[in-house]
């Protein structure tokens, strides 16, 4: 079980010449997922998904806040006893190209303090699973799209983690590749492990997410499962609940509207 | 547990590195291939001259009142000179040792010299030898005339043209022949002795250097430069990879979420830069050292240098294996400081560059002789391995020196990798994911229009324009003084021009071209003139301390004051006004101060601007007014009142440096080297007050300014 108890995150942000402001890109967030349990984060761009996760998995210290992972009866919140149970992917977790997927999954077994026998085991394993014994020896730049996509996911799973966060795991992949990953977190599922990921699919989430969390300007705006959700709201669909609980906590202000400008701003450029 | 973890993630970056082609090459061609190429082709090139020089042909022409004496003279020049030459091509086919060994000192000129064809044109065919010589029609023209019962003779070349030096190189040694000739006649005439005469003493320098001396000594001064840039490039590359390059593959994220701290994962990267720094400075020495190791048996098939041991050497190459070892550690831990801030190759190759000028700088001091290894110098990072290596070289051996060359080395790239470290706990720089800062390659039409440049398009464009300086505009100064100054300024000039063109920059933004009022040009005025004053007690204080570099400071400037005087105010005045501040006070300044604190925008333009001045000495007095320069900008909110500052403070040297005599007249100061201590006095407090009033005038004019807004 992975909690988060009343994340914030400040950045500061440069304005023209010597300002400086601060804003919280998340802004006092608590969160819990248990073992066997999908939870989903729905959120605009720049609700302040990727850095709340990214703070879970301890890439980033929380401004305030804490983030702890239970395994049994154990308490964790050192920095990096918690990566060591948490298997995190996102579009920015590239793998090295140079490497090899096997060289790549056995140095992680040392960094994870794994035997390098138990390694060998597990790497046969995992390859069987996600049937990389074609590609298992070729350097990585070489592979196609799927199969790197699975050499990442193969990464995340060298040590067996009890917590699994993706960030936008499935962001610009084809059906075939993303019907991969979704398998492969139901899967995990099953298994009891505990999985927290963030996506833009409504579809997706709908269908796969045990509960959902909304955020939106770093603050959650509604939490539940599907059905929950669909009672709290009076609404049907999933898009509509979105919509509707943004609405309600001030729409897409400031951020989306900047973005349109800069959208309308980078068309005129071209021109 | 922790030093498996460092194994695995050295082997992992070492994989990684090598896997690359692009350091692979770095590391192995260029030692490898290229060096020796570049010495085939050297020596190519060499062979191509010489025999280009030997089939040289030069045209003189002797107009003298002496019966046809230096005529016949050089006649038999010429035609001992290619006997002597016939005669030598024989003997080395038989003995190459002996022709050396039992001619003393002018086989030496004579083999190296090269045999060549003197053409006497005839004087008649010749109207004005000056157009003759700078059309490049005849070499030398010789004139000789009567004048107190001698022949006084001329030679007239144009010592911008090889050919031309070299034949009145010739034509001097014919007349000091000749002297020699008329001198033994006259004795001869005389009935005196001519040996007694002409060599009443027998004298002869005597060299006690041993072999090995010299050869260290000649090595002392090339090696450590060469050792210091083959460990830059060595350790650029993957320094680069490991930091910038893998922001820009992505795969920083992935070793974040690693059980590994950053520490771990920082001194991992630092040991593969250094150790790959370390061989390919290894592969660069071998490679040198075969080169050098061929060309010296070349050399001794020819000349006889003695025997030299080697194993005297042992000490001193262990010292530099040494020194080696620890620069490695100094360098690679700076390099890899300054790519980390870089998102990708391209913009890390730009931060590299000025580190690469500032290390090629001052690495350049063990050419310079006469540097000793002081304490001091021992704590600045680079020149001290550089001296240290030149003195081991020399068999000067201070345990004391090589203890805090080396230990000061480490100390430093311990601080680097603390800093380093300190940059991989900051997420604001490892998560930033905005644009890379320099957009003078991005494509021009996707560039939006308005603003001051980016910082990194300064610097980079500031570290091209100090090149261009260094090597162009050095050239275009000795070639064509006063007007190679002047094409110096345009590279000053047009350079960061082009810059904020391409860049589609604000032009009035970025150089301050705005209207002030006239009060600010007064306040300015008034701190240039204040200013003068404290640098004439500054440079007096720094002549005291530094004797001997300011004499050099002024012999170079006596050669441009040579020049016409108006030439030389506009070249020296009103020039730099314009140039210096366009790039110090407009581009410099306005770029840093969009992005930094104006405090710090202002100390790194004067610092700038102080080292722009290339000397040491200097660099107190022209900080200090590049300061003074940014502070009134600023306050001024123009570039105007700088540019009048500027020439101010120009002027006063011109008319210094012309009108000495004048000036001493008038302001007795002006002409003194030494200051007594109460005039040093006066004139600070004079300067100082002059400073302040300026300053308040500029203050209060502001303020004026601010009252009318609100």
């Amino acid at each position: 079980m992975i909690t988060a108890d009343n994340l914030v995150k400040t950045f500061i942000r440069n304005e023209k010449k010597n300002k400086k402001s601060e804003f919280n890109a998340v802004d006092g967030i608590s969160l819990s997922v248990r073992e066997g349990e999908i939870v989903g984060i729905l959120g605009p761009n720049g609700a302040g998904k990727t850095t709340l996760l990214r703070m879970m998995s301890k890439l980033m210290k929380p401004t305030s806040g804490m983030v702890s992972v239970r395994i049994g009866e154990e308490e964790l919140t050192d920095e990096i006893e918690v990566k060591r149970h948490i298997g995190y992917l996102s579009n920015n977790t590239k793998l090295y190209g140079r490497l090899s997927t096997r060289e790549l999954l056995q140095m992680l077994g040392v960094l994870y303090g794994i035997a390098e026998e138990d390694t060998k085991h597990r790497i046969d394993e995992i390859s069987e699973v996600l049937s990389m014994e074609s590609f298992l020896d070729n350097r990585i730049e070489k592979l196609s799209t799927g199969q790197t996509q699975r050499a990442s996911i193969a990464r995340c799973l060298v040590h067996d983690p009890q917590v699994y966060i993706f960030d936008e795991p499935t962001l610009g992949l084809d059906i075939i590749s993303s019907a991969a990953i979704v398998d492969f977190m139901k899967g995990e599922r099953e298994k009891g492990k505990t999985v927290l990921y963030s996506t833009h699919y409504m579809e997706e989430a709908e269908y796969l997410c045990d509960r959902i969390i909304m955020i939106h300007q770093g603050r959650i705006i509604g939490e539940g499962t599907p059905a929950e959700l669909r009672v709290q709201t009076g609404r049907d669909s999933l898009r509509d609940i979105f919509a509707g609980l943004i609405d309600e906590n001030g729409g897409l202000e400031s951020d989306m509207r900047d973005l349109g400008k800069e959208e309308a701003g980078k068309r005129r450029v071209r021109r | 547990m922790s030093t498996r973890i460092i194994q695995t993630l050295v082997k992992k970056e070492m994989l990684d590195v090598f896997r690359d082609k692009k350091t692979v090459i770095m590391m192995l061609v260029v030692p490898i291939i290229l060096y020796p190429l570049i010495f085939i082709g050297v020596m190519q090139l060499m062979a191509f001259v010489s025999s280009s020089m030997k089939e040289q042909n030069y045209r003189i022409v002797v107009e003298a009142e002496d019966e046809g004496r230096f005529l016949h003279k050089l006649e038999e020049f010429q035609k001992d000179r290619a006997e002597s030459a016939g005669a030598e091509n024989q003997a080395a086919d038989e003995t190459v040792r002996e022709t050396t060994a039992d001619t003393d000192g002018e086989t030496d000129e004579e083999a190296s010299g090269q045999s060549y064809e003197i053409t006497i044109v005839d004087a008649g065919s010749i109207t004005d030898y000056k157009e003759a010589l700078n059309e490049e029609e005849i070499d030398v023209y010789v004139s000789g005339r009567m004048k107190d019962g001698k022949v006084q003779y001329e030679a007239y070349y144009l010592s911008s043209v090889e050919n031309s030096s070299y034949a009145a190189g010739i034509v001097m040694d014919a007349l000091d022949e000749l002297k020699e000739d008329m001198t033994k006649q006259i004795i001869t005439e005389q009935g005196m002795d001519i040996q007694a005469i002409l060599e009443p003493i027998v004298y002869e320098r005597q060299d006690i250097a041993s072999s090995e001396q010299s050869i260290g000594n000649i090595i002392g001064s090339i090696l450590p430069f060469m050792l210091v840039i083959s460990l830059l490039m060595g350790t650029m590359y993957p320094a680069i990879d490991t930091t910038a390059g893998e922001r820009e593959r992505g795969t920083l994220e992935t070793i974040l979420t690693l059980p590994v701290t950053n520490r771990q994962l920082i001194i991992s990267k630092f040991i593969t830069v250094a150790v790959i720094g370390m061989v390919s400075a290894f592969l660069n020495i071998l490679s040198m050292g075969v080169i050098t190791l061929y060309m010296y048996k070349m050399l001794d098939m020819q000349t006889d240098m003695g025997s030299f041991d080697l194993a005297k050497f042992i000490p001193a190459i262990l010292v530099c294996i040494l020194a080696v070892f620890a620069f490695s550690l100094f360098i690679s831990a700076v390099t890899m400081c300054v790519t980390s801030f870089a998102k990708s190759y391209k913009e890390a190759n730009n931060y590299i560059t000025p580190l690469m000028l500032i290390v090629m700088f001052v690495g350049y001091i063990g050419f310079i002789p006469n540097i000793e290894l002081t304490q001091t110098i021992a704590m600045i990072p680079v020149a001290n391995i550089c001296l240290l290596i030149k003195n081991m070289m020399a068999f000067k051996i201070d345990y004391g020196a090589i203890a805090v060359v080396l230990s000061s080395n480490v100390a430093y790239a311990v601080i680097a990798i603390l800093f380093l470290s300190k940059i991989y706990d900051s997420e604001a720089i490892l998560f930033a994911d905005g644009k890379a800062g320099l957009q003078l390659f991005e494509r021009r039409s996707n560039l939006k229009k308005g603003g001051v440049p980016t910082v990194s398009d300064v610097w980079f464009v500031v570290a091209v324009t100090i090149l261009l300086m260094l090597y162009v505009g050095s050239l275009l100064q000795i070639r064509f003084g006063l007007a190679g100054a002047f094409g110096t300024q345009m590279i000053l000039l047009l350079v960061p021009l082009f810059l904020v063109v391409y860049t589609k920059r604000d032009i009035r933004q970025t150089y301050g071209f705005a209207r002030t009022k006239a009060v600010n040009f007064l306040g300015g005025a008034l701190i240039s003139v204040g200013m003068v004053l404290l640098n004439l007690v500054i440079t007096a204080a720094l002549m005291k301390l530094f004797p001997q570099s300011t004499e050099n400071m002024e012999t170079v400037f006596s050669e441009l004051f040579e020049s016409n005087v108006v030439a030389a105010f506009v070249v020296i005045a009103v020039t730099p006004a314009v140039c210096e501040e366009m790039l110090f006070r407009g581009v410099i300044m306005h770029s840093m101060k969009a992005k930094y604190r104006v405090s710090s925008a202002i100390a790194i333009t004067a610092v700038l601007f102080g080292l722009y001045h290339m000397s040491l000495v200097k660099f107190i007095p022209t900080g200090l007014i590049g300061l003074l320069l940014c502070l009134v900008a600023w306050k001024a909110d123009s570039i105007y009142p700088a540019m009048l500052m500027h020439f101010i403070n120009n002027a006063i040297s011109v008319i210094v440096s012309y009108y000495p005599e004048q000036v001493e007249k008038v302001l007795p100061v002006f002409a003194k080297t030494t200051l007594s201590v109460s005039d040093a006095l006066c004139l600070s407090g004079a300067g100082l007050v002059l400073v302040g009033i300026g300053w308040a005038v500029l203050v209060k004019a502001r303020k004026a300014d601010k009252a009318v807004i609100s």
